[in-house]
């Protein structure tokens, strides 16, 4: 083991379970109609005792099944969810790619927006500033900067989203199976600028179905089962295994 | 927490005045409604009070002004603070910011809309040739303990907010209540002394009234009051930050 691999991302014994609740009380209003009821709900465990850790510089392509836990895994690495027991350590900033553009308001301006999603992801406001130019650039957007966002199509929201959240330059990068940003050109774009974050040595933990591009560009692979890890090591062995498993029966 | 607080100082000041902007974005008269507003609102009660039920306060549409600008600023606060979390979810849900730097903004952007009011105030003083005595100074203090009062009812309300949504409804209600308890349309000295506990029990009625007493009255707020005033702030604050981080944990899945 090379000295200056460190840690970069650290889970120890991580459990998060979600609360089905069946009689919720949601209001005051049933607070004091079931005060002597005890709130009754359902458990799922969504993940369940999970360690593992990710060096500096590595990709980690995390794999399963809808519902295995990934997104919840992916959250509670950027802290959106605190976990129920466990410990989690990361290092460094954190951008996560899960949802793009929290916070855009359409009633605003692109330039606006630009400036309010910078600073929720961590810039000063001047820092953002001085890098409007090249995100609006970047986004292919120069001749919209001042158009209200709601009148941006869909494709044109996520592409200035994804531009301004790439700037911010972070340590680690999360991104949940979004590389169908935009069209065909933007989509190349925004995976070799992945790739040229990878090439700087940042860490990434990437989500997704696509058994190719695991093998491909991870480092290391992780298989979700019901909130499990199935396994953790090599990418070639595990997508292997991965696909012997989920191959429907004929 | 005031560390952080500090750090991401320009994201707390930039949600607030995007708040501002965005209040008055669609509306001809746009900023100037900050205005309007308290004005209108001043010239149907001081024409029912001062012509209609004659009231004698001194200097009464200064005393009715000052005492809406305070009272808006809590009721303002309060309710877009209430609503905050529920209507920054899409921010709550996809990034992590600490959730009550949130709750403060809004009530930053209530505090903003103040002080357009107290240009409005400042331009009543000179159409009524009225110059305040040198204890306006204490004022600053009293608006800012106002500021941290509002901030703390509303970590507490905005996070019970996410699990029980009816309590803006019941906030709708004792804002009503409020009005009506608190020294904006009358003095204390008009109460009847066997009904004071009730004002007491409003923690807005010092603040208020201490703002009366020393723009035009010329009158320092009273020890024990400044005391109830500072106290009442602390641990309203307290309690809002321990709710809120209880409450914290679930947040994400009730939202």
């Amino acid at each position: 083991m090379m000295i200056n691999e460190q840690k970069i991302i650290e889970f120890q014994n991580v459990t998060k379970k979600f609360r089905i609740i069946k009689e919720q009380k949601d209001s005051i209003f049933d607070l004091v109609r079931l005060f002597f009821k005890k709130n009754k709900h359902d458990t799922i465990t969504v993940l369940d005792n999970i360690s593992f850790n990710v060096q500096q510089g590595e990709m980690l392509g995390i794999l399963g099944l809808n519902g295995s836990g990934k997104t919840t895994l992916l959250k509670i690495i950027s802290k959106i969810i605190p976990p129920d027991s466990g410990n989690v350590t990361t290092k460094g900033n954190i951008i996560p790619f899960l949802a793009l553009g929290a916070g855009f308001n359409g009633e605003l301006t692109a330039y606006d927006n630009i400036i309010l999603y910078g600073v929720i992801l961590g810039f000063s406001k001047k820092e953002i500033k001085k890098r409007v130019q090249k995100i609006i650039k970047f986004a292919e957007l120069e001749d919209f900067l001042y158009v209200k966002l709601k009148n941006f199509s869909s494709g044109m929201y996520t592409r200035l989203a994804f531009s301004t959240a790439v700037e911010v330059n972070p340590d680690i990068l999360l991104i949940d199976e979004m590389l169908s940003v935009g069209d065909i050109g933007f989509r190349k774009k925004s995976f070799e600028t992945f790739m040229k974050f990878k090439s700087n040595g940042k860490t990434i933990v990437y989500v997704t179905h696509d058994l190719e591009q695991i093998n491909q560009f991870c480092d290391k692979a992780l298989w979700l089962d019901k909130g499990k890890i199935k396994m953790y090591g090599e990418p070639l062995e595990i997508t292997k295994e991965y696909k012997n498993q989920n191959t429907p029966l004929r | 927490m005031l560390t952080e607080l500090w750090e991401k100082r320009s994201l707390v000041v930039l949600l607030a005045i995007t708040d501002v902007k965005l209040r008055y974005r669609n509306s001809v008269l746009g900023f100037f409604w900050s205005f309007l507003e308290p004005l209108l609102m001043l010239s149907v009660l001081y024409f029912i009070f001062s012509l209609v039920f004659k009231s004698a306060i001194e200097n009464y549409p200064l005393y009715l002004l000052l005492g809406l600008i305070l009272w808006f600023m809590f009721v303002r606060s309060t309710s877009a603070g209430l609503s905050s979390l529920v209507n920054r979810a899409d921010i709550i849900l996809h990034v992590y910011v600490r959730r009550e730097l949130i709750v403060i903004s809004s009530c930053l952007a209530a505090f903003i809309m103040m002080s357009f009011e107290f240009i409005v105030f400042a331009i009543f003083l000179i159409g009524l040739q009225f110059i305040p005595p040198i204890t306006v100074l204490i004022l600053p203090l009293i608006v800012i303990n106002l500021l941290f009062f509002s901030i703390g009812i509303s970590l507490l309300l905005g996070v019970l907010n996410v699990y029980y949504r009816d309590i803006q409804f019941i906030w709708q209600v004792a804002i009503q209540a409020g009005f009506f308890l608190s020294p904006i349309l009358y003095t204390i000295d008009m109460i009847p002394e066997k009904f004071h506990w009730i004002l007491m029990i409003n923690p807005l009625v010092p603040m208020i009234e201490s703002a009366h007493n020393v723009v035009l009255y010329q009158t320092l707020p009273s020890l024990e009051s400044s005391l109830i005033m500072i106290s009442s702030t602390i641990s309203v604050l307290i309690i809002g930050l321990l709710v809120f981080k209880k409450k914290n944990l679930r947040l994400v899945e009730r939202l």
